[in-house]
């Protein structure tokens, strides 16, 4: 759920860039280290970045009959991790205000918290937790990207309440801008979850080589997935 | 999806001014938009930056219009919460709906109309900087920044990146179309998930691929770009500085000034 350009005023679109910033420096800081080790990972983070932002692009079919586009924060948080996928969702994000009029430039720090930080890193702590739990690994990608998707949704509502507060009370605003978004943003999440979890599915049977790569999963549980389907 | 604004931008005749004049005028337009108390100032910004999109840009105005409407859903959903609890003092009128009283004051209308100018200043400020600069321009703005090469690498890849898979994507879409495949909920859901997975696994081929053909080509971690001087005319800069006094005195008039 993006914000748009102009929407926030003014002590707080300065504010949550000085909240994402230094997140940021610490993702791209991370992503270096990666990319002193193997420098074959520049190309595959750049395509990766590619396919988020034309992933986030294409339309849902949808059930409450507004357009709803997944954001493929929570996927990517599962492939890469929290801190590189903030520093891709910057790029996206950027991208995304500046081809698609979607989001804005003084938003941009508000809406890569919320996107980019938040979600991500809410969804990951959950994927490792529920795998090393023994989670089934599709149902997990399932919860992990809805949960992702919810996160971001929540954060934007506090951000909205944050900057708008109704007689002086955050909450009540939080509670109305939450409840009016959530009849798009709850079935989106879900929808999400499930076409994220069966485009996982497809890519454990056709390549899943790139999930060992990633140190997603193992190979004696792609073989386990694998055998589950014959 | 099957366009996006960077075509538009690539064919717009103002892509040959200078890039600095262009993003300080749009900066100093958001700037002045969201640091303002009074919705007329964004209003002012939005008329200078439409009038110098459509008329210099050539930038049809019907697009315009529509792209100006994109963000309206969430907007004026925002804006309608905000109208009504925003705010205490007098309400202007109220009805009772279920029991509860909703009511409009002054202060929440005033900050509803507030938002809805600042968001619509905001956006066409934006939409002039990307129907006219195209990314490929931005990117040696990009590298004059300290950011650091890997993150100006990524985005420009990624850039070049987005156009292929958008074709992939498109075509893709094209075939499961005319084979029914968006015929209703379900195939449409199987459709998006095929499209999706296809994608991911061609994208990633994509990216093997490019890391071989770039070694082969002595790629060492980084790519030059050479940019062009394009001087700010006189004409443009006298424009400029016209619209930054503009804004300025409506700014500075404005202050602390309520609409209603």
């Amino acid at each position: 759920m993006h914000i748009f350009e102009g929407f926030l005023p003014s002590p707080w679109w300065q504010i949550w860039f000085a909240v994402s910033i230094p997140v940021i420096m610490y993702g791209i800081y991370q992503m270096n280290k990666l990319v002193r080790e193997r420098r074959e990972i520049v190309p595959l983070l750049a395509v990766a970045g590619a396919f988020i932002f034309v992933l986030s692009s294409l339309k849902l079919p949808s059930v409450t009959g507004s357009s709803s586009h997944p954001t493929g924060t929570g996927m990517a948080a599962i492939l890469f991790g929290p801190a590189v996928t903030s520093v891709l969702s910057v790029i996206v994000l950027l991208y995304q205000s500046l081809f698609l009029a979607h989001g804005g430039l003084t938003t941009l720090g508000a809406n890569v918290f919320s996107m980019g930080i938040a979600g991500p890193f809410v969804a990951y702590i959950f994927y490792k937790t529920a795998s090393k739990a023994g989670m089934n690994f599709y149902l997990n990608v399932f919860l992990a990207t809805a949960i992702a998707d919810w996160v971001t949704y929540v954060v934007t509502s506090l951000q909205l309440a944050l900057a708008f507060p109704f007689e002086g009370s955050v909450f009540a605003s939080f509670k109305m801008f939450a409840l009016v978004f959530a009849t798009t943003q709850v079935p989106l999440a879900i929808m999400e979850g499930a076409l994220t979890a069966l485009i996982m599915k497809y890519v454990v049977q056709v390549k899943s080589d790139v999930l060992v790569g990633l140190n997603v999963l193992t190979s004696t549980t792609v073989a386990k997935l694998k055998g589950a389907m014959e | 999806m099957t366009h996006i604004l960077d075509d538009y931008a690539v064919l717009s005749p103002l892509r040959y001014k200078n890039n600095w004049l262009k993003l300080s005028v749009v900066t100093f337009g958001i700037l002045a938009g969201v640091s303002s108390n009074s919705p007329l100032v964004p209003l002012v910004t939005a008329a200078c930056m439409s009038f110098a999109t459509v008329h210099f840009g050539k930038i049809p105005s019907g697009l315009y219009l529509r792209l100006l409407a994109g963000p309206a859903g969430f907007v004026l959903v925002s804006a309608v919460i905000i109208a009504f609890f925003f705010g205490e003092g007098v309400k202007l009128f109220s009805f009772d709906v279920l029991g509860f009283t909703l009511g409009v004051s002054s202060a929440g209308l005033n900050m509803a109309l507030l938002v809805l100018a600042r968001t619509l200043g905001g956006m066409s400020c934006l939409l002039f900087l990307s129907l006219t600069t195209p990314m490929i321009e931005l990117f040696s703005v990009l590298k004059t920044t300290k950011l650091p090469d890997s993150f100006i690498e990524i985005s420009m890849m990624m850039y070049r990146y987005i156009f292929v898979f958008m074709e992939v994507a498109m075509g893709v879409k094209y075939a499961q179309t005319v084979r029914l495949g968006y015929k209703d909920f379900r195939t449409s859901f199987r459709s998006v998930v095929m499209l999706g997975t296809n994608l991911f696994i061609r994208s990633w081929e994509q990216g093997e691929k490019l890391y071989v053909s770039m070694n082969s080509r002595c790629y060492d971690g980084k790519l030059t770009m050479l940019d062009e001087k394009r001087p700010v005319k006189l004409p443009e800069a006298v424009l400029a500085c016209g619209y930054f006094v503009l804004v300025m005195f409506v700014f500075l008039y404005t202050r602390g000034m309520p609409l209603i």
